[in-house]
Formats: C-alpha cells, structure tokens, sequence
C-alpha cells in the first residue's frame, strides 16, 4: 500500500505492508516521522487520514487522549493503510539523518530470562540477524498473544549486534511483562521493531555526560557505559550516573555498575537509609533531588540523558533546565514507561 | 465591550505561571516575569497541554512535554519550537491584570514578532487584510512575486510544478506564520510555488519592498528579521539538525 504524506515542510510517500503500523513503515523507509514512546502511550505520532482506509489495532491505547478522532485523527504507531492513503503530518518532517541506524522490522528467540529484583527481571534475545544500534536506543518489542508492543531499551552494547539485552519491570495487568514473567516466554519467538530513539549517545559528543535514571530506566545508561568504556571515553570527559530505586530491595545490577570505577556514580533510595559499606556511593532521597546536591556547580560542556517513570523523568527534566540551564539538545530522553 | 479583567498580578507566583479564564472560553497563561506580566495562548500549539504546568525560569517559558520553549517577552519560539506562541497584550491597573487589545497576527507572527514597538506600528500599517474562500487561488508558479503573507486564520497549501504534474509542498496552520517570502528576498521575482486556500482564510498582505524599507530605517529590527527569514527558509530545505 502506497502512504502518501503530506507534513508541514513537504510532501512524501513510501509503502506499507499490509497489518504494517504506518509509523513503522514511515521510520523503515527513513522518513522521520515524529514519535516518541512509538508504542501507543504519549500521543506524539499523531497524524491525519485525507483519504482511504485504516486499520486501528488497538482503540483504546492510552495516546488516543492526545488525539480527536472526529476530525479524522489517528495513532500512526497503532494503525495499518488498508489500503493506498494519503495522510497529513501537522509538523516538519525530515528524511531521517543518514548517520543514525537505520530502522528495520526484527525477529529473535527470548533466551534467558533472569530475575534481577522482586519485580524486575533481564531479558536476553538471540535476533535472527544482527543489528545495528546506538547507545540509549529502544526496541518496540511484540509478544504472542499479548496485544500492541512496548518499548524497552538495549542494556548491552554492540556493532552487528546479534544478542541485545533488555529489563523488564513487572506490572500487574501489564500484557506483555506479565507474558515475559510466566513460563512460556523462554524460546518464545519474538518481534521488535527499531531501534528507535533520540536518547542517543556518541563518543563524539566530548562532553561531560550525566545520566538520571528511575528504576528500569538504568538499562539504557548500562548501554551508555559500555559505549563510554569501548571509547576509553572516561579519560577524556566525566561521566556522572545516577540511579533511583526505592529501597535496597528494588535495587540491581550493582556489580555492573561497580564495573565502571572510573564512572561517577551513586545509588538514591527514596524510602529508606542507604547501608553501610556498600562498594558504590549511596544517597536517600529521590533522585532528581540527590543528583540536584550533588551536581551544583558541575554542568559545564554536560549533556544530560534521563529515562524512568514519567514523574521522575519530568522532575529531572526540570532541574536539569531550571538548575542547571541546560539548553533542551543537551537533555535527552525517550518516554515510552 | 467592557474590560476583560485576567486576574490579580498577586495570584502569579514571582517566577512563575498561573492558567487564567478570560471569559468567552478563552484561557490564557499568565507568566510573571520579575514583575512584568504576559499573557498566551494557554494550550501548548504542539499537542493539547496546558501550559501552566510548563517550566518557566523568568525569561524563558517551556511546555514539559516536549520541550518546545519561547521568549516570555515575546512569545518568539526558540530551540526546537516550531510555532510562537500567541501573545496577548495586558493592561495593569493597580493588582489588576486587563486583557488589552487584540494582537495582530503581524505581533505574533514568526518573522516581527518583539520588535520595537514604533516599527511593528509601521508594518502593521502597510498590511492589508484580505479573506480568501476555501479553494481560492493565492498566487500560481511563475506570478511575480511583490508581497508576501502573513496567516491570520485558516489554512494554506503550497503545490510546485505545472499543470499534471504538481506536487504537493506542505502547508501553513498556525497564526503569524509568513509565506510568500520570495518578496522578501532580491533576484526573486517570480513565485516558486503556488499557494492556494484549503479553508476560508484571513492573511494579511504586504508589500516586500515597503518592508524591506522600513527594516533599512530600523535596522537592529531588520537584522532580527532577516536572520528569522533564513532560519525559516532553512527549515524548508534542510534536515533537522544538519549544519
């Protein structure tokens, strides 16, 4: 099916499969099309159906808030062209930057999955053929059985990647953690789509980094790391982590942090005191205020990444622009929690 | 019509923003800056949310979902904003906050908006406003091109090309947008695309050559406005972020 675009700047067209999220078709065919959570949530694909017909696979996702479907309104990430389309794209759409991985459709087997808290677990897939992603990207990652995708980011970091790391947090009622959760995900044969993304890091920035990260939300500051340390990027430039969980019981993946000694990096536990001779720096507090104490001073030549839940990533987002006078392309997150 | 009265000064945090109903359905945010007060349009233009829960430090004003920001002052988008804000004026009296008069789709316009008072005055003098049914023919490929556009309501649609073979080439949405800037520019005289109304629209007109004048008689303004009108033209051709 022939998806003919009409977005503020130009016009364009690609095909698209049939079933295929026009969204995903649009990024395939290097179009870059805005999204952010590309998995139903945060409304920013928001496009309008001109002509023809479309498939909406899923009317109640949460984004539909963000858009009115009387007015011909509709999700690129959730709906498919039953037929050829023309639809319009109310903001600047650019071909996407030909430096960026490209985005295809991916298939792999879920291999281990490994429990890393109460509710959190890590997720390895063996992709049927290797990949190609940058530091902090995601995957919109489908399940059998389990309706619509969501988006996880890679904690590993690879060139031709052919295995990608990924964590999971378990949220009742949540389709797919609740699937990955029960015996039948392990071998399971799984779909992705990506990688996606702007939360991206480069050792060619050369700047000092800061990450602030909220519970599953370390998994893509893991991949950063292991960039940064790939580069030998920690004998040039500072690289400041900082990760947030609630209590020691919802913390993980403490010998892998501990494996960056040359990284700045402390562990903020929201509701209780931090234990004694722990091996990485402890805080209380919640982590936006603990990275906000220990950061004065510290934001020269930073750029900052941030992921988590929604209200942690706002309240960093606020401090690293009202605190820090960060300008908004040196903060960098993706919401897709 | 008597004053439209927005709200006490004493209500808006120093610093800080406060959503205000101004009667009719309209909503405005109210940004104090230091003691000075603006008000805008109260819902972000990029998607439906509400600007009062944005992140404003004194001088620049942020919507937290997208971070999209503008000039408190003007209202004049920066970073990676793609539309201004609509600014509108108020009165003070005492603590009280008036909603002053209309804003012109020239104040807010992505080309003057902020520019000192007595050439915006000016500008707005040499415009003509003009209402256009939905399909009518703004100018074709090829027409000479003396005057550009400024949006005031409604919605236009560019087309290059001839004839069969036209190609769609975006459109224009949002109050202040400015089209037709090949007027603008020296060595163009002819229109490189043609732009036609989709709904009934309201522009305003004005000459290229009246405006350039005026911006030589003020040129602090002119030099604000030709690094806009690159900036904009640049968006039409370039990918996002490229240098």
């Amino acid at each position: 099916m022939r998806v003919q675009v009409s977005a503020r700047n130009r016009a364009f067209h690609f095909e698209a499969d049939e079933g295929e999220k026009i969204l995903y078709a649009g990024l395939c065919a290097q179009a870059g099309l805005p999204y952010e959570c590309a998995t139903g949530t945060c409304g920013t694909c928001k496009a309008k159906l001109v002509d023809g017909a479309i498939d909406d696979a899923w009317p109640e996702a949460p984004g539909r808030r963000f858009i009115k479907p009387e007015r011909g309104e509709f999700l690129m990430c959730q709906c498919a062209a039953q037929s050829d389309v023309s639809i319009e794209v109310a903001s600047f759409v650019y071909p996407a930057d030909p430096r960026a991985c490209r985005v295809g459709t991916l298939s792999g087997t879920v291999g281990a999955v490994r429990p890393l808290t109460h509710d959190v677990a890590a997720l390895e897939v063996e992709l049927d053929a290797p990949c190609e992603f940058d530091a902090g990207q995601f995957m919109a990652v489908s399940a059998p059985g389990v309706r619509g995708r969501r988006g996880y980011s890679m904690v590993n970091f690879a060139r031709a990647a052919q295995r990608l790391e990924f964590v999971v947090k378990r949220k009742p009622g949540g389709g797919f953690s609740e699937w990955l959760f029960s015996e039948q995900a392990a071998g399971a044969r799984i779909g992705l789509v990506g990688p996606l993304g702007r939360a991206t890091f480069d050792p060619g920035l050369a700047r000092n980094i800061l990450c602030i990260a909220g519970g599953s939300g370390i998994a893509g500051m893991m991949s950063i790391l292991a960039r940064a340390k790939a580069a030998d990027y920690f004998s040039r430039h500072k690289v400041h982590v900082f990760f947030g969980v609630r209590t020691m019981r919802d913390v993980f993946f403490l010998d892998e942090l501990a494996a960056y000694p040359q990284a700045d990096i402390t562990v903020a536990l929201s509701e209780e005191d931090p234990p004694a001779n722990t091996r990485l720096r402890f805080e209380r507090g919640l982590v936006h205020e603990v990275a906000k104490r220990a950061m004065a001073g510290k934001y020269q030549n930073l750029r900052a990444y941030v992921a988590g839940p929604p209200p942690a990533v706002d309240a960093a987002i606020r401090v690293l622009l009202l605190d820090a006078k960060l300008t908004t392309d040196n903060i960098r997150y993706d919401k897709f929690s | 019509m008597a004053r439209r009265l927005i709200c006490r000064a004493a209500e808006v945090p120093e610093n800080g923003l406060k959503e205000c109903e101004a009667g009719g359905g309209l909503k405005l945010v109210v940004a104090n800056a230091g003691g000075e007060f603006f008000a805008f349009q109260a819902i972000c233009p990029h998607q439906e949310v509400p600007l009062c829960e944005g992140l404003f430090d004194g001088s620049t004003l942020t919507c937290h979902m997208h971070l999209w920001q503008w000039d408190v002052r003007t209202g004049a988008p920066l970073g990676i904003a793609e539309a201004p804000l609509q600014r509108y004026p108020l009165e003070r009296e005492g603590d009280a906050l008036y909603l002053g008069g209309d804003s012109t789709a020239i104040d807010v316009g992505e080309l003057f908006n902020g520019l000192s008072g007595a050439t915006l005055e000016k500008l707005v003098s040499l415009a003509r406003k003009e209402s256009y049914p939905a399909g009518a023919v703004l100018y074709r490929m090829g027409d000479p091109a003396e005057d550009f556009f400024v949006l005031e309501s409604g919605r236009v649609e560019f087309q290059i090309g001839r004839d069969a073979r036209v190609d769609p080439a975006g459109f224009m949405l949002k109050k202040g947008e400015v089209f037709g800037w090949a007027a603008l520019l020296e060595n163009h005289p002819q229109r490189i695309a043609s732009a036609r109304a989709m709904e009934n629209s309201v522009l305003l007109r004005l000459n290229g050559k009246q405006a350039l004048k005026l911006l030589e008689s003020d040129p602090a303004s002119g030099y604000v406005v030709m690094r806009r009108l690159s900036g904009l033209i640049a968006r039409f051709l370039t990918p996002a972020g490229a240098k």
